[in-house]
């Protein structure tokens, strides 16, 4: 007997997502995702000045803000002519990987571990550690209590598997409170070259306003060693330990398993050469990225506005009560095709391409360590263990990076808006590839379009009725208790996806 | 309550005393408000709107006192879409057992898309009529952040969704429960910690006509300047990442409120001006507001010299 159910709202990813699934013999046969929040960016941003566009296209999304600042700075220097000396592009990247590591370790401790972690083993604690007993006390006092929710925001959950092993869900426990405290390091070290976070201050077209001087090199390089030793000892050994206790979503939320990528961390002056490299992975061949393959369809999605534009002609055009529609996201597809974003699209295409030796050494190692094989990857686990990988691929290079600025030498090369212009920024944020597409004339924004990695994970169906990545990948899931899908809701965090990003 | 955590709420008492400008004859009372708290006393439920979440992960960075000990130990946190363990029907049961017994501190993240409803959607629910159902039951509202406290970037000119923040969403419904505003985008955590020890300590903390606490906003930014002499001796920044005052570069300090330049972001790490950047006015009434008034006057300086 098939049965409908709705997931709404799903927590613990960035905003308003919805998730419709219709499941058939304890599988999930169709998914429906949809983004359930406009703002309107895109209408907003037109007949501004067009650096406005870099503050507040980061408030777009306070979780990967310098991801859009980088987008947006990119675009204008391309549309302005302007080079950040090589201090301001070092910059540019030690802020940028900061914010992905407070990202990917948020994700995986705070969003996802949750549902595999069971928090209530706290209560059978017996060691002498004074946090955990404190967090002990806490609960039981909690439980004890009269309040109508006892350990909120922790309980009440869906039941369902989760670990089962005391010594190792506390060990989770102690790091998920550890994990807080690095995200935050982590923003700090963005900090000494950004301003603040979340929406960093300092990145302007030409570089970035703040200076290079011993303190700050020698501040970041601090914070950066400490997450690495967390990321080492911690983040990659827990990723791990999830794979051995939940082996089975190595075969769950396989997806489409098209991968694409811009590109990220810029390595050179003309961003010929990046850290992660830029790529398209259709039926398991690596190919080279062509953005003008890039179209947005909106059948199913809340616009009036033309299907099929590439974002250069794109349109943003509110339709609420449209027929048909679903979703506030616009369906974007490469070269026609669905196709996955994200840490594990960079993963693939920086494996594939095999330039990266510190990507080729631990994606090897890994897959030894848990004995699985490359195809593996395509699944729930994959996506966590890609992004645990990236993780420290990033902090390993920004602790190199930190080391290569120069105090007194420029961060800033200055430049002139054009009357006219145009330009693209391609970047990746932690959650995948983002575009932002820039006109100018007569001094202001003509059109400013963002194609951002939500929108491409959980895009609703095409025009042609080919459902989006997350939609596909939710296909198949096995539900042990259609009131309790905690299984579907592992696929859809896999994603990490971002709903202010997405819709915008 | 143990030893250990009496001692840490002793020490950090010191520092939130520190952060409120309350000075030090104010540490019994406000320990004496978080162990109150820790009982259970103080329910917050938090809502977000038109967010992009950057006010929670803001607070997220608060370090004394941290997230594990705001949840634990200061406040019990009903609900938070990003960090509540429930999801789905669990969650909307959460959402809306919590409105229906009341008495709780409802926290508003993002503006309210009050000219079209389909724009924000919880558990099927416009947030329109969601956000009106959680204020009547609240004891205080805070709006956090500059887009729920005065609609911010989504209520900007020539916005599709006629955005709106909270108090004049609520002031238009009839609704009457107290908003305190903690504008700034993002907000500052310590703003929120500060704020929600005096609510549940002191009442509702001295307010100025925007609803504002006057504890963190009211002084202008320019008045606490670090670059204050360079604008005294009129040397003006001509361009990014020059020394001087940035006023010719577009910085808002002049006519924003705020402490951040006092106050630094991300645990005294930095602020906006210390790092060369003027300021935006992120936390003014008027943020982002008018697509004719833009953040930088480098294109007005530039008009007339491009290629």
């Amino acid at each position: 007997m098939s049965r409908t159910v709705t997931i709404d709202p799903i927590t613990r990813i960035e905003g308003h997502l919805a998730i419709r699934i219709k499941i058939d013999s304890s599988r999930v046969v169709k998914a429906f995702s949809s983004g359930e929040m406009f703002r309107g960016f895109e209408v907003i941003l037109k007949g501004r000045d067009p650096m406005d566009a870099q503050q507040i296209t980061q408030r777009i999304c306070g979780v990967c803000p310098v991801s859009h600042g980088t987008a947006s700075i990119l675009a204008q220097d391309a549309a302005y002519g302007a080079t950040p000396p090589k201090n301001g592009r070092l910059i540019r990247n030690l802020i940028l990987g900061a914010n992905y590591i407070q990202s990917h370790i948020l994700h995986f401790y705070h969003l996802a571990a949750l549902d595999f972690v069971d928090i209530t083993a706290i209560t059978k604690y017996k060691g002498r550690d004074p946090v955990l007993r404190d967090l002990k006390k806490w609960v039981k006092g909690q439980i004890s209590s009269n309040v109508i929710y006892p350990a909120a925001p922790f309980l009440p959950r869906y039941s369902g598997k989760y670990i089962q092993n005391t010594g190792l869900n506390i060990l989770a426990i102690k790091h998920y409170l550890d994990a807080l405290d690095m995200r935050t390091l982590a923003h700090k070290a963005g900090a000494v070259f950004g301003g603040k976070l979340p929406h960093a201050a300092t990145l302007v077209p030409g570089g970035v306003t703040e200076k290079v001087t011993a303190v700050k090199i020698a501040a970041y390089a601090s914070m950066i060693s400490k997450l690495q030793t967390f990321i080492d000892k911690s983040y990659l050994t827990d990723v791990g330990e999830v794979a051995a206790a939940f082996p089975e979503y190595f075969r769950i939320g396989k997806g489409c398993g098209n991968f694409l990528a811009y590109g990220v961390f810029p390595e050179s002056a003309n961003n010929s050469e990046k850290l992660l490299p830029s790529g398209v992975v259709v039926g398991g061949r690596l190919r080279s990225f062509d953005a003008a393959r890039i179209t947005e369809d909106v059948r199913y999605s809340f616009y009036s506005s033309s299907s099929g534009l590439h974002p250069v002609q794109g349109q943003t055009v509110p339709a609420p009560h449209k027929n048909g529609a679903y979703s506030w996201l616009k369906a974007p597809r490469y070269n026609g095709t669905v196709v996955e974003v994200g840490p594990l699209a960079r993963i693939m295409v920086a494996y594939l391409k095999g330039e990266n030796r510190a990507v080729k050494k631990l994606v090897n190692g890994l897959l030894a360590k848990l004995g699985r094989k490359p195809k593996d990857l395509l699944s729930v686990l994959g996506r966590h263990a890609a992004r645990a990988i990236e993780c420290k691929v990033v902090a390993d290079r920004c602790a190199e990076w930190v080391e290569q600025l120069v105090p007194g030498e420029p961060t800033f090369q200055d430049f002139t808006i054009p009357k006219t212009g145009r330009g693209v920024g391609l970047t990746e944020a932690p959650r995948g590839a983002l575009g932002h597409w820039l006109e100018i004339d007569d001094h202001k924004i003509k059109r400013y379009q963002c194609v951002v990695p939500t929108t491409w994970n959980c895009s609703p169906r095409d025009d042609n009725g080919n459902p989006g990545a997350v939609e596909q990948a939710l296909a198949r899931t096995p539900i042990a208790n259609s009131k309790n899908p905690i299984e579907a809701t592992r696929v859809v965090r896999s994603f990490d996806p971002c709903i202010a990003c997405a819709v915008h | 309550m143990s030893d250990i955590t009496r001692r840490k709420f002793l020490e950090l008492s010191v520092k939130l005393a520190a952060l409120m400008g309350l000075g030090t004859s104010a540490i019994p009372q406000i320990a004496e408000a978080l162990g109150r708290l820790s009982a259970g006393a103080a329910p917050v439920l938090w809502l977000q709107g038109q967010s992009c979440s950057g006010c929670s992960v803001s607070l997220l960075n608060s370090e004394e006192p941290g997230p594990a000990q705001i949840l634990t130990g200061y406040i019990s946190l009903l609900f938070h879409s990003t960090l509540s363990a429930s999801t789905g029907d669990v969650s909307m049961k959460v959402i809306n057992r919590s409105i229906d017994e009341g008495g709780y501190l409802l926290v508003v993240e993002g503006s309210i898309p009050a000219g079209m409803p389909e724009a924000c959607i919880v558990g099927k629910e416009h947030l329109t009529k969601q956000v009106l159902r959680a204020s009547r039951n609240a004891k205080a509202v805070i709006a956090i952040g500059t887009c729920a406290s005065f609609g911010g970037i989504p209520a900007a000119e020539n916005n599709p969704t006629g955005a709106v923040g909270l108090p004049d969403f609520l002031k238009s419904n009839g609704v009457s429960t107290p908003v305190i505003t903690l504008p700034g985008c993002p907000a500052h955590p310590d703003w929120l910690v500060g704020t929600l020890v005096h609510v549940l300590k002191f009442g509702i903390p001295s307010l100025d006509d925007k609803g504002r606490p006057k504890m963190f906003f009211s002084r202008l930014i320019h008045d606490q300047c670090p670059r204050f002499a360079d604008y005294e001796r009129e040397n003006f920044a001509g361009t990014f990442s020059d020394e001087g005052c940035l006023f010719n570069l577009g910085c808002l300090g002049p006519v924003t409120h705020a402490d951040c330049t006092l106050r630094h972001w991300n645990s005294g790490t930095n602020c906006c001006i210390n790092a060369g950047a003027p300021c935006i006015g992120c936390a003014s009434e008027n943020f982002a507001a008018r697509a004719s008034f833009p953040f930088y006057r480098k294109g007005e300086q530039n008009k007339g010299k491009e290629r």
